[in-house]
C-alpha cells in the first residue's frame, strides 16, 4: 500500500509492530502493519475491542513508539524522533479526538480548545479569538463559558473537535469518537467530521467498532488481532 | 508559561475541597512538628549542665529532695571552723515545693545579697525583696504565673508583693525567693533548714574542701556535702529522659512532614496522570510540565506550611502556651531554625515527590501509562 514517491501521500507505514510486556508475558498489539494514506481521505479502521486500533493511531499521533517497522507522517520520520521532537510534532501535525473527551474538566469550552494554541506559545488573546471562531465553526459559539460538566456528551466531543482543529493539523485521529454518544449525537459528530473533511480537505483517520460510522469513508480496513487489511466492499 | 501558570490556578480552583484537605492533613502534621520541634528545644535548653562553680551544698543524709532535709543551724558554723581559709561565705536555704496560684514552684527562702554575691541569682528586673510580704520570682514563675512586679502572689495563705524577677542560672525550675527572715516566719521554723550553701574562696579547691569536710564526723555523720553543680545535674536528671523522648518525637514528625509532602505531590501527579499525558500530547514538553507540576506542589506546601506556622504562632505566642512537667517549667517558643528546616524540607520533599514521579512520564504512554 506505500507509495514513499507519491507527493500527496501523507502517512507511510512499513512493517509496523508494537509489542507490550506484561512481566514475562509479551502481548503483539500491532502485527507487520503496512499503510498508505493520501491528504484528503477519511480512513476509517474498524475492529473488534482489543484488536490493536487504539495502539495504532498511538503510533500514528507519536504517543506512543513502535516496537519495529518504519513510520513518517508528513515527513517527519516518528521511530527516530526524539522526545521533545514528538511532543513538537504532535502539537503541530495531529488533531486527537477520544471516546471519553479527554476534556480538562476545571477548563470551560473555550480553555479547552485555546489550550493548544497557547501550547503553540500563541498569544493569550490570539489564542483565545481563535478557540472562539473553531468552537463556532462546530455550532457551540453560545456553550463558550460552560465546563465540560455542563455540557452533554454530543456537545463534550464537539469541543474535543474544537480543540483538534485548532492547531490546523495535517490529520485528526478519533479514537471511538462516537463510542460514548447516543445514536442522535453520534449522526451529528459524523456529519460534522465528514463536512470537515470535505470542506476543509482535512485527513481524519477513525478508529471504531461501529460500522455505521463506514457510511462516511472514502476507504475502510479491518484490524484484526493486531493484522491490518483493506475492508472489502468498502 | 502563563497557560501553565493558568492552568494550575483554574487546576486547584476546580479541585477546591480536594486541595483544601491536602492543605489541611499536610498544616496538621507541620503543626505537630512546629510544637514538638519547640518542646524539643525547651527541653534541651533544660537539660544543659548547669554552670560549674565554686560552691558546695550540705545537705541532710539519704534525702532525695531537699524538701525532705532538716540541716542544724550550727552546721555552717561547723564547716567555717573546719575550713575557715577555703570558705568564703556560708549561709542557710529554707527550701518548699509548694502549689502557688495553681502552678507547683520552688520557694526559697534566703539571704539574698549573699546569694547574689555568690552569683547564683541576678536580678533582671525591679528590686530585690527586703521587707516582710516581698517576693521575688524567677522567669519562668513570673511567665507561668502570669505576674508582673507590684503583683500580689499568695503562698501558703499569705499575699506577697512581687518586687522583683531573678534569673538563677544553676536551675530551670520556677520559683520564688524571699528574704531568710521572711522565709522562717512563713513556715514557722525559727530553727533549721534544708540547705547549707557555702561560697568558697576562687582560690579553693572545692573537691578538696569537700573531703575535708567529710572527713569530719560531726559533718558526715549526718549530713553529704555536693558540689553545687553535680547536686543540681543529678535533680535535673530526672528530665533527661523526656529530653529524649521528645528528640525522637521531633525525628518522627520531621519524618513525617517530608514524607506526608513527598506522599501528596506523588499521590496528587499519580491521580493526574491523564491529564498531564493529556498537556504533553497537545503539546506541552514534558520539562514544562514538570514546572508546571513543580508550581502546584509549591503552592499546595507553601499554603500547608504557611497555615500549620500561623496554627503554631497562634497555640504558642498568643495563647500563652506553656508546658509543665512537674515542677519543670518549659517556655516553648517558634525557633526560627527548625521553622526554616521543616520549610526547607517540605520544599525538598515536594519538588522531589514531583520530579520523582515524573522521571517515569518520558517512557511512557500518556494515554495508557504502558511503556
Amino acid at each position: 500500500m506505500a507509495n514513499g514517491t507519491d507527493p500527496s501521500t501523507l502517512i507511510e507505514v512499513a512493517g509496523l509492530g508494537k509489542v507490550y510486556r506484561r512481566g514475562s508475558d509479551e502481548v503483539a498489539a500491532l502485527r507487520n502493519v503496512h499503510l498508505s494514506v493520501s491528504k484528503g481521505e477519511f480512513l476509517v479502521i474498524v475492529g473488534p475491542s482489543g484488536s490493536g486500533k487504539s495502539s495504532l493511531l498511538h503510533l500514528l499521533g507519536g504517543i506512543d513508539r513502535p516496537s519495529q517497522g518504519s513510520l513518517r507522517v508528513n515527513g517527519v520520520d516518528l521511530v527516530a524522533a526524539s522526545q521533545a521532537a514528538l511532543t513538537r510534532f504532535r502539537r503541530d501535525n495531529i488533531g486527537f479526538v477520544f471516546q471519553f473527551y479527554n476534556l480538562f474538566p476545571s477548563l470551560n469550552a473555550l480553555d479547552n480548545v485555546s489550550l493548544p494554541l497557547l501550547a503553540g506559545g500563541l498569544g493569550w488573546s490570539a489564542a483565545r479569538q481563535r478557540g472562539a471562531a473553531m468552537l463556532e465553526q462546530v455550532g457551540l459559539a453560545h456553550r463558550q463559558k460552560h465546563t465540560p460538566a455542563q455540557l452533554s456528551g454530543g456537545e463534550q466531543q464537539r469541543v474535543a473537535i474544537a480543540r483538534a482543529l485548532v492547531v490546523e493539523p495535517c490529520v485528526i485521529l478519533a479514537d471511538e469518537p462516537t463510542g460514548d454518544l447516543d445514536s442522535a449525537s453520534a449522526e451529528h459528530i459524523l456529519a460534522l467530521m465528514r463536512d470537515l473533511n470535505q470542506r476543509l480537505a482535512l485527513t481524519f483517520i477513525v478508529a471504531t467498532h461501529n460500522l455505521v460510522l463506514l457510511k462516511a469513508a472514502s476507504r475502510a480496513c479491518r484490524l484484526v488481532d493486531g493484522l491490518l487489511s483493506p475492508l472489502s466492499g468498502a | 508559561m502563563l497557560a501553565l501558570g493558568y492552568f494550575t490556578f483554574r487546576d486547584l480552583l476546580h479541585d477546591r475541597w480536594r486541595s483544601l484537605l491536602t492543605i489541611l492533613t499536610l498544616a496538621a502534621v507541620v503543626v505537630g512538628y512546629l510544637l514538638l520541634a519547640s518542646l524539643a528545644q525547651a527541653m534541651v535548653s533544660l537539660s544543659k549542665r548547669a554552670p560549674i562553680t565554686n560552691n558546695l551544698l550540705i545537705i541532710e543524709a539519704d534525702t532525695i529532695d531537699p524538701m525532705d532535709s532538716v540541716v542544724d543551724d550550727a552546721i555552717l558554723q561547723t564547716a567555717m571552723e573546719i575550713a575557715p581559709a577555703e570558705i568564703r561565705l556560708a549561709f542557710p536555704i529554707i527550701f518548699r515545693h509548694l502549689t502557688i496560684e495553681g502552678h507547683i514552684m520552688q520557694v526559697r527562702a534566703v539571704a539574698l545579697d549573699e546569694m547574689s554575691a555568690s552569683q547564683a541569682l541576678t536580678l533582671v528586673q525591679g528590686r530585690w525583696p527586703e521587707g516582710p510580704q516581698e517576693v521575688a520570682a524567677s522567669e519562668g514563675a513570673a511567665q507561668l504565673g502570669s505576674w508582673k512586679i507590684g503583683s500580689m502572689v499568695n503562698i501558703y495563705g499569705t499575699n506577697f508583693l512581687l518586687t522583683g524577677v531573678v534569673h538563677n542560672e544553676e536551675n530551670a525550675f520556677g520559683s520564688l525567693w524571699m528574704t531568710y527572715p521572711e522565709g522562717q516566719r512563713l513556715f514557722g521554723t525559727p530553727h533549721g533548714f534544708q540547705v547549707g550553701y557555702l561560697s568558697l574562696e576562687p582560690s579553693a579547691n572545692p573537691a578538696s574542701v569537700r573531703a575535708k569536710l567529710l572527713a569530719d564526723p560531726r559533718i558526715s555523720d549526718h549530713y553529704s556535702v555536693f558540689l553545687e553543680h553535680v547536686y543540681t545535674d543529678s535533680y535535673n536528671q530526672s528530665s533527661s529522659n523526656l529530653v529524649i523522648l521528645s528528640g525522637l518525637m521531633l525525628l518522627v514528625s520531621l519524618l513525617a512532614v517530608t514524607f506526608g509532602i513527598y506522599n501528596a505531590t506523588s499521590l496528587g501527579l499519580a491521580e493526574r496522570s491523564l491529564e498531564i499525558g493529556l498537556l504533553n500530547i497537545i503539546g506541552f514538553p514534558l520539562n514544562k510540565l514538570r514546572i508546571f507540576l513543580c508550581a502546584r506542589a509549591l503552592v499546595l506546601t507553601l499554603a500547608a506550611y504557611s497555615l500549620g506556622w500561623l496554627i503554631s504562632l497562634v497555640f504558642i505566642d498568643h495563647q500563652r502556651l506553656r508546658a509543665s512537667v512537674a515542677l519543670v517549667f518549659l517556655a516553648l517558643r517558634l525557633n526560627l531554625f527548625s521553622s526554616l528546616l521543616g520549610l526547607g524540607l517540605a520544599i525538598i520533599f515536594a519538588l522531589l515527590g514531583v520530579l520523582l514521579a515524573s522521571s517515569r512520564l518520558a517512557a511512557l504512554n500518556p494515554l495508557t501509562g504502558r511503556d
